[in-house]
């Protein structure tokens, strides 16, 4: 299913053996890629940039909803009177927190998809096609076309 | 009618049949379409984002959080909305921290990822512990709260009803596979959510659609007064609460028949949008099972707590029968029939997905790849699965059978979430993030949160020494929720693992393939599924000839 036509049983590593041989297996992906210098591919620019960008917005996101989150539980466990008290007519702290998480776990997702779409899908683009192009197998050369385009 | 008695609701039955015609309808199309393994565990990767959004929402609301959690608010306020905002938050540690990365790396189950590193066998065989004792404990308590709701909705017998339940799950799975499960969780999604929405809008009409005026008048129902809308009715254990906050928020991100889900989409991309799909499905449905609950408090008031029978399970159906007309007027048995219907088809959808990722730890992991080595055909393994699915069926009816009705179902709900959190996602989020993690930390990990979880509940409070206790092993040990001390005994059993066993060659290298793989996408598999309709999930791609790889 991979465009890739691999020959039968493993190809020689042209990187002296870096590149792991996992054995008769079942490989966990159609396309094993079994020419690809994984390790060269982990230290491009490109896929450290990928890993960066992403970083950047899931790190602070994380944390930002953990204590959000947490904060959330925790006055519940420990100030159940600060929840009770009411806002406007019986609209309490508990349930306006309540609603803020709901709030803000559309609003991340939001911002995550916008930012995937226009950042980090860009980057694991460009990422994939340097670690396809160090591949250095004199075997068929990997078609990309539908390979990297997701 | 009265809901326990034993006498037949021939109207609920009747939309009960209609619901059934439909899914079964459903799964004969998508018989027609399975030959692969794919098209059994992944629906040939053909879903798309959106039907796979409302495929998550289905799989996930089961009746506890339908039926439970409006019961909980209805009972004691405010704490059983604590409970809906961890599920729905939860789903941001699965988008940020695994969705994409499972799509880009995995095959059909957890241990796919587990094992693309690590020795094979012992991380397979791990993972498919932990996949079981999730599905397994969740299965058992679905089963068992579908026989009690159905037999009080209904009026047919505990026994009957969870043979019934049982039977459908197996059809759906076994002959259509993952491509009928989603359909029909995505229909059970639809009917879950459009009956929700009518009755909220029928609750809000009565407070003139002010949600504070429900609030009062909520709380001038309930013995409790104002209390009712602050926490601490339900969860009086401070720490508890927290625990079991930290149980719900990382647990979904270990639930497997949530995550097998995110292999049936065609790509990353389709993946996480599934998710956000799914958060806006869910967040508003558990908005709305606040009305539901808070409305069932200001319409039935202290009356309905019997009647709404044991965690208030029974409020929401009987709210409906209430805004209907009341019990014994058409309108009031209609509101009713359609409830019990639509509870019936949630639980359906719910027990399907986890039978058939249950299926695929039996069958893809233990059996084609550990017994088997990998060496079997597609067509066997397939086979297996269907196999492993009935067995796995059949045991859960047993157990819910025999058990009976007064198997302690929230216990083992909150079981699920506690394994689910400390076994199944520290072992996933270490793989796919840290390059010295072994083999050995993950057998430790996986081990260390199965044991924990379990020996923790069996001590606490509620369990120990016997159902519905109120003493528990221990007295310095009052926690119903073991999460706080079981998830940080995972990960650490995880860390441990590793740094005291030798380095693993093999586990680092792998680290950078899997590492670019589960972040680039690279050489992930695509779909080669055509949908229900014949309808491919990507009209825009070139169609690829069928997965042979294996």
């Amino acid at each position: 299913m991979s465009p890739v036509k691999r020959p039968e049983g493993d190809m020689p590593y042209a990187d002296g053996g870096r590149t792991p041989t996992r054995e008769q297996r079942d490989p966990s992906v159609a396309d094993r890629h079994d020419n690809i210098d994984w390790v060269a591919a982990e230290r491009s620019p490109e896929f450290k940039e990928l890993i960066a960008k992403r970083r950047s917005f899931v790190l602070p996101a994380t944390i930002f909803f953990l204590t959000w989150y947490f904060g959330f539980v925790i006055l519940a466990g420990y100030a159940p009177d600060f929840m009770g008290e009411s806002i406007y007519e019986g609209l309490t702290v508990g349930y306006t927190l309540a609603l803020s998480q709901f709030v803000m776990v559309w609003a991340l997702g939001f911002m995550y998809l916008k930012r995937a779409d226009r950042d980090f899908d860009p980057l694991a683009r460009r990422a994939a096609e340097v670690a396809l192009k160090s591949s250095r197998s004199g075997g068929a050369a990997p078609s990309t076309e539908g390979e990297v385009t997701r | 009618m009265t809901l326990f008695a034993a006498d037949l609701n021939e109207l609920a039955l009747g939309i009960f049949g209609i619901v059934v015609a439909i899914t079964l309808f459903v799964t004969y199309l998508a018989s027609k379409r399975m030959s692969s393994a794919t098209d059994f565990w992944a629906a040939g990767r053909g879903i798309t984002g959106a039907q796979n959004g409302f495929a998550i929402a289905g799989d996930y609301m089961s009746a506890a959080s339908f039926l439970g959690i409006a019961g909980l608010i209805y009972l004691f306020g405010f704490d059983g909305f604590l409970y809906s905002v961890g599920f729905l938050v939860a789903f941001l540690t699965v988008l940020f921290l695994l969705s994409e990365r499972m799509r880009n790396s995995g095959k059909y189950t957890i241990s796919d990822v587990l094992s693309f590193r690590l020795n094979e066998t012992p991380a397979r065989a791990s993972a498919a512990l932990g996949t079981l004792a999730v599905a397994g404990f969740y299965l058992i308590a679905q089963m068992v709260g579908a026989g009690v709701l159905i037999q009080a909705l209904v009026g047919i017998s505990f026994e009957l009803s969870v043979i019934i339940t049982g039977a459908f799950m197996l059809i759906y799975v076994v002959a259509g596979g993952m491509l009928a499960t989603t359909w029909v969780q995505i229909i059970k999604a639809i009917l879950l959510m459009t009956a929700t929405v009518v009755l909220s809008i029928f609750v809000l009409g009565e407070v003139g659609f002010n949600p504070v005026e429900l609030f009062n008048r909520a709380a001038e129902e309930s013995p409790s007064g104002n209390d009712y809308l602050a926490p601490g009715l339900f969860l009086d254990t401070p720490l508890d609460t927290v625990s079991l906050g930290l149980a719900l928020v990382l647990g979904t991100a270990g639930l497997p028949h949530i995550l097998m889900r995110f292999f049936t989409v065609p790509d990353a991309k389709a993946a996480r949008s599934s998710v956000v799909w799914a958060v806006v499905l869910i967040g508003a449905f558990y908005i709305m099972t606040t009305f539901l609950g808070f409305g069932a408090r200001a319409v039935l008031g202290t009356g309905g707590e019997e009647a709404a029978g044991d965690g208030g399970n029974l409020a929401a159906p009987l709210l409906a029968e209430e805004l209907g007309g009341g019990a014994g007027t058409f309108g009031g048995d209609l509101f009713l029939a359609i409830i019990a219907a639509v509870a019936f088809a949630t639980i359906l959808a719910v027990v399907a997905g986890l039978v058939i990722s249950a299926s695929g730890a039996v069958a893809h992991d233990v059996w084609s790849n550990i017994v088997r080595k990998g060496r079997d055909s597609e067509k066997e393994e397939v086979y297996v699965a269907r196999i492993a699915a009935v067995s796995i069926g059949v045991i859960a009816i047993l157990i819910a059978v025999i058990g009976g009705s007064g198997l302690n179902i929230s216990f083992m709900v909150g079981l699920a979430f506690a394994v689910a959190a400390s076994a199944n996602f520290p072992a996933l989020l270490l793989a796919l993030t840290w390059r010295r993690f072994n083999t050995t930390g993950a057998v430790a990990g996986v081990l260390v949160g199965v044991v924990s979880s379990i020996l923790l509940v069996i001590v606490s409070p509620g369990v120990w020494p016997g159902p519905d206790s109120e003493g528990g092993a221990f007295s310095f040990y009052d926690l119903a929720n073991p999460g706080i001390i079981s998830i940080p005994l995972g990960f650490l059993a995880c860390y441990l693992g590793t740094v005291l066993s030798k380095e693993e060659a093999k586990a680092e290298r792998g680290f950078d393939e899997l590492y670019v793989r589960s972040e680039t996408g690279l050489g992930a598999e695509v779909g080669t599924g055509r949908g229900l309709t014949g309808r491919t999930a990507e009209p825009d791609r070139e169609p690829e000839p069928a997965t042979t790889t294996r």
